[in-house]
């Protein structure tokens, strides 16, 4: 007897701790879950948190150079351990600005100093990113120079040294008058150089030079194409653009844009009057990196950004925005290398950040307190050198995404040479001049045009399939039917994917009015079998069980299917002019693409058909059979027992059962990206194509940089794409919850 | 043996086997049922009196549910149910093939054994029937509501709150709801599937009650497990064993002169 009651003790001990076993042990998985949902969030935000920082300037070095004259220009060396310095005396001096590995550099320690020329009258540089520098001297005479770098390896150590070629780039003269050159312009590209400078007289000259190999000797020489231009008022700016097709001059807030041609002749395109009122006097005048703008500091602080819009007559610049830098005048307006990131100097010595496209106010301020006179930045945008009082300054600049901003993602951004402010999604090209435009609304947009689209196709044949096999079908076939339902879900997105794009797309595209009358006219013609059936004779009719009805119905499916798509040619022929397509593109002016929203709607809607249907199904069948069997009772046909009580009770289900679905389609990829051409545009036509945000990752992820703005980018899109299935199942929970609370039955 | 006081001594018997035409509400003419190849009814035949409450009882799985739900052909939901014989409503027999299912459960109305009120409004659940045949007009509703909710001795208790839920409800109230939504559509015969095998005894007591009151407008039949409860509210007993009616008659007559042997153990508590 207490043995027994014993070993029931013991018993209930194991139990007692197979219990807390399995308690502890869910928990712990639950916990785990959470965890890794949570690490996942914070993660994505982990990566995304850097393009929201704000700009740090920190300082570095502080050194004073043995000059000759006054700095005209200064430069840094793609490692921002060279600076150089061209002064007004002609000479270019090399310095060090950071110790580094393999030297023992001091900051400010001269490496090389070199006359270039002597006397010179004026200064031109390049866009940063061409790297040449140009003295006028003499009577009409060019000096171009280009500062060079030389690396080489020891023991896997960098070393670089700065040297110049002075005969590399013999004189020039531009002016065949010979006159005194008092303002110079100077690009070049390939072997043609393009120079624009003002004379002592009070004339402008272009000159054109460009190379040509002689047939004689095989020598290059340079053939010039001089032109003078009358101008009646001094000039206070001259600009060439890098591709030696325009110059630009401004006289005070006059501003006129000339035309280069190939050859080039010099013709006025465009005169351009600064409002002095709206704007204040211009104070200085910069080509963005790119060239494509045109940025103007104003004596009031204010900087606006001009560029090219395509008008009635032609391309035009006009006004775009402005940038507020204090309250002094703009004295300098620097351009980074290929951002476009621009940096002012005002006049009364505070520095100014600013980012054009994403119109940010990245930092304004003097810095470390230094009335700044004229500054540069490195190629690599990390390294300000500033000169304030004959000292130069080193800086650390954290800088890394000037060009993300919230309301540049989510806003329409007037980038250069769109015709008007825009939301676009274009995030790399193969030009270096080329923007990143990163617009999150049109791939957000395409996500949703893409599930809507899907959802069209879905939710009416996953919900009647699913009304149909829960609460018509005989229990034998739904045996049959559910499981083979649910098995389309786990066919492999990537088949649908690729059948979408590369079989059903072009049978789209080729047999489209057979196509639209198939979806319009199969529906039809089951309602009109079952119209007929009910007028049979009820001997016949009794004869018809649901599964019969189910198996008759095939012929005439495929039957009306084949009718449609029989009929397509004739229908093409007779109705559209013989290509629909056509038609559509020319008569109806809605872009046709092959791969468009309707085939991403079948193919999703296919995928997101099983989905829909078994949850759905589950809902309605387990409605309680006493409801219906008290709704029949009550003399309600099964039909009207199944419209008024058992959709009702099964709504909260159904409605989880959609959103599912919903929440399938937005997170789906390897279907939209197979099967859309992935465009991002913004436009609901069926007969276009969609880039989604997850095809977006999976498209762009490979091919960006780790650590830039894009990279960040994809990691925001995809931190999008999380709340938004969240946001999804967080209100499908939600409803449910209450739909729950109103309809479930005990 | 247990003791049985009826309480509805007071109505004259009725000659059950020769009842008149105009005193039938109901008439079932041997009637046999198979679930696929076991059958479960057999060759029933017995006359179920206007204005009356008819119970049936025996043992589970006698089949004195399946009798009842023959009266409104609610077997017809069950796959491989087949039906022999004929039961005549109103000298019609509500097997025939002309016959439309819906209008028949109309003119026979039941009421199940677990409380099935809707997820809807109390008010809803009762004007469900109505709106089935497509009345809509509100204030005929509103009347039909209140009629229906006093002959179910529900009014008061729920008069103030007809648009809530009716899950709202207890499980005695749920019953009495489903009655009144069972009555609201004025069917002549009303079945009562063991309405009171989920209720507590105080919401019993009131149903029994109530199903006295019934018996004025309508014609009651009742499946019940409990004997007492047979004695109390009907006016005549079958007794059903094994698929086949053992004995009909006068509640009085059954429970206290029994002719069957069977009849006389089951009621005596000798088995079931």
């Amino acid at each position: 007897m207490a043995a027994s009651q014993r070993a029931q003790l013991e018993a209930s001990n194991v139990r007692l701790m197979k219990d807390k076993a399995a308690r502890w042990g869910i928990t712990f998985g639950g916990t785990l879950v959470l965890i890794a949902l949570l690490l996942i969030f914070f993660y994505l935000l982990y990566v995304v948190a850097p393009i929201f920082r704000s700009v740090s300037i920190e300082p570095l070095h502080s050194f004073t150079l043995p000059s000759h004259g006054k700095t005209v220009a200064l430069g840094m060396e793609e490692q921002s351990e060279i600076g150089f310095q061209f002064d007004d005396s002609g000479t270019l001096t090399f310095f060090a600005l950071q110790q580094t590995a393999s030297s023992n550099w001091q900051p400010g320690q001269v490496l090389l100093q070199q006359q270039v020329v002597a006397q010179p009258t004026a200064f031109a540089a390049t866009q940063p990113q061409n790297k040449r520098y140009a003295y006028a001297f003499g009577n009409g005479m060019v000096q171009v120079v280009e500062p060079k770098f030389r690396s080489r390896f020891t023991n896997g150590v960098r070393h670089t040294s700065p040297y110049l070629d002075v005969n590399e780039h013999s004189p020039i003269s531009i002016d065949p008058q010979q006159r005194k050159l008092v303002r110079l312009a100077y690009e070049y590209q390939g072997d043609s150089q393009l120079f624009a400078a003002v004379t002592d007289d009070g004339s402008m000259i272009v000159n054109l030079l460009q190379a040509s190999r002689s047939f004689l000797t095989g020598a290059i020489e340079l053939k010039p194409k001089f032109t003078e231009l009358p101008l009646t008022k001094a000039v206070d700016d001259v600009l060439v653009t890098p591709d030696l097709r325009q110059v630009l001059v401004r006289q005070a807030n006059r501003l006129s844009i000339f035309d280069v041609s190939r050859s080039g002749v010099v013709t006025e395109r465009q005169t351009l009057t600064v409002d002095r009122r709206q704007y204040g006097e211009v104070t200085s005048m910069t080509l963005l990196a790119g060239a494509s703008s045109i940025m103007l500091g104003h004596e009031s602080g204010l900087v606006t950004q001009w560029f090219e819009v395509a008008s009635e007559s032609g391309r035009q610049y006009k006004y775009i925005r402005q940038f507020k830098a204090g309250q002094s005048a703009i004295e300098e307006i620097i351009s980074e290398f290929y951002r476009r990131t621009f940096y002012t100097i005002s006049a009364t010595g505070e520095v100014g950040v600013f980012h054009t496209t994403s119109e940010a106010d990245l930092y304004f301020g003097k810095v470390a307190n230094f009335h700044a006179d004229t500054l540069v930045i490195d190629p690599r945008a990390n390294t300000l050198l500033v000169q304030a009082n004959q000292q130069l300054h080193t800086f650390v600049l954290d800088n890394e995404h000037p060009e993300v901003t919230w309301s540049g993602l989510w806003q329409e951004v007037w980038y250069e040479g769109y015709p008007e402010p825009q939301y676009v999604w274009q995030s790399t090209s193969g030009s270096d001049s080329f923007e990143p435009k990163f617009s999150l609304v049109p791939i957000s947009f395409g996500t949703i045009k893409a599930a809507a689209y899907a959802m069209i196709f879905a939710v009416p044949i996953g919900l009647a399939a699913a009304v149909y096999t829960a609460y018509f079908m005989s229990p034998r076939a739904r045996k049959v039917v559910k499981p083979t339902v649910e098995i389309m879900e786990a066919l492999p997105t990537v088949i649908l994917g690729f059948l979408a794009g590369l079989w059903l797309a072009p049978i789209i595209e080729r047999y489209l009015p057979g196509f639209v009358a198939t979806l319009i006219f199969v529906p039809i013609a089951i309602i009109a079998a079952a119209a007929v059936t009910s007028c049979l004779p009820s001997r016949w009719r009794q004869q018809c069980t649901d599964g019969r009805a189910a198996v008759m119905l095939i012929p005439i499916v495929i039957g009306v299917g084949w009718l449609s798509f029989e009929l397509s040619p004739w229908v093409e022929q007779v109705m559209f002019g013989g290509n629909v397509r056509e038609y559509i593109t020319n008569e109806l002016g809605i872009t046709f693409d092959q791969r468009n929203s309707l085939v991403v709607g079948i193919a999703m809607g296919f995928a997101v058909i099983p989905t829909i249907f078994s949850i759905a199904e589950d809902a309605i069948f387990s409605v309680p059979k006493h409801l219906s069997q008290g709704s029949l009772a009550l003399g309600a046909t099964t039909w009207q027992t199944l419209t008024k009580v058992v959709l009702l009770t099964a709504s909260p289900g159904i409605f989880s059962a959609v959103m599912m679905g919903l929440g399938r389609a937005v997170g789906e990829t390897m279907i939209v990206l197979m099967a859309t051409g992935n465009t991002p545009i913004l436009d609901w036509n069926i007969f276009e194509g969609m880039r989604t945000l997850s095809a977006n990752i999976a498209v762009e992820m490979p091919e960006s940089e780790v650590g830039s703005s894009h990279y960040r980018i994809l990691f925001l899109a995809a931190f999008v794409l999380f709340i938004f299935t969240f946001a999804f199942n967080t209100l499908a929970e939600l409803v449910r919850q209450r739909l729950r609370d109103k309809y479930s039955s005990m | 043996m247990i003791s049985v006081t009826p309480i509805s001594s007071h109505t004259e018997n009725l000659d059950l086997a020769n009842l008149s035409a105009d005193k039938t509400a109901l008439a079932i003419r041997d009637l046999s049922l198979h679930y696929g190849e076991a059958q479960a009814l057999y060759d029933i035949s017995m006359k179920i009196p206007k204005h009356r409450v008819t119970a049936f009882i025996g043992p589970s799985g006698c089949g004195k549910s399946t009798l009842l739900r023959c009266i409104n052909r609610m077997n017809d939901l069950v796959d491989n149910c087949r039906v022999a014989g004929e039961i005549l409503l109103s000298d019609k027999n509500i097997y025939d093939k002309d016959v439309d299912v819906a209008a028949l459960r109309r003119r026979v109305g039941m009421v199940f054994q677990r409380p099935n009120p809707f997820p809807k409004s109390i008010y809803e659940n009762v004007v469900y029937g109505m709106r089935l045949q497509g009345v809509n007009d509100r204030r005929t509703l509103d009347e039909v509501v209140e009629r229906s909710l006093k002959g179910a001795a529900l009014w008061d208790e729920v008069k103030d709150r007809l648009n809530e839920s009716a899950f709202g409800l207890s499980g005695g109230q749920q019953q009495r709801l489903v009655i009144a939504r069972a009555i609201a559509i004025e069917p002549e015969v009303l079945l009562l599937d063991e309405p009171t095998s989920a209720l507590d005894p105080i919401s019993t007591l009131t149903i029994e009650e109530l199903i006295t009151e019934l018996k004025e407008q309508f014609t009651v039949v009742i499946v019940t497990h409990n004997m007492q409860q047979a004695a109390r509210v009907s006016d005549q007993t079958a007794f059903m064993y094994m698929g086949k009616l053992i004995e009909y008659a006068d509640t009085n007559t059954l429970f206290t002169t029994p002719t069957q042997k069977q009849t006389e153990d089951y009621i005596t508590g000798r088995y079931g």
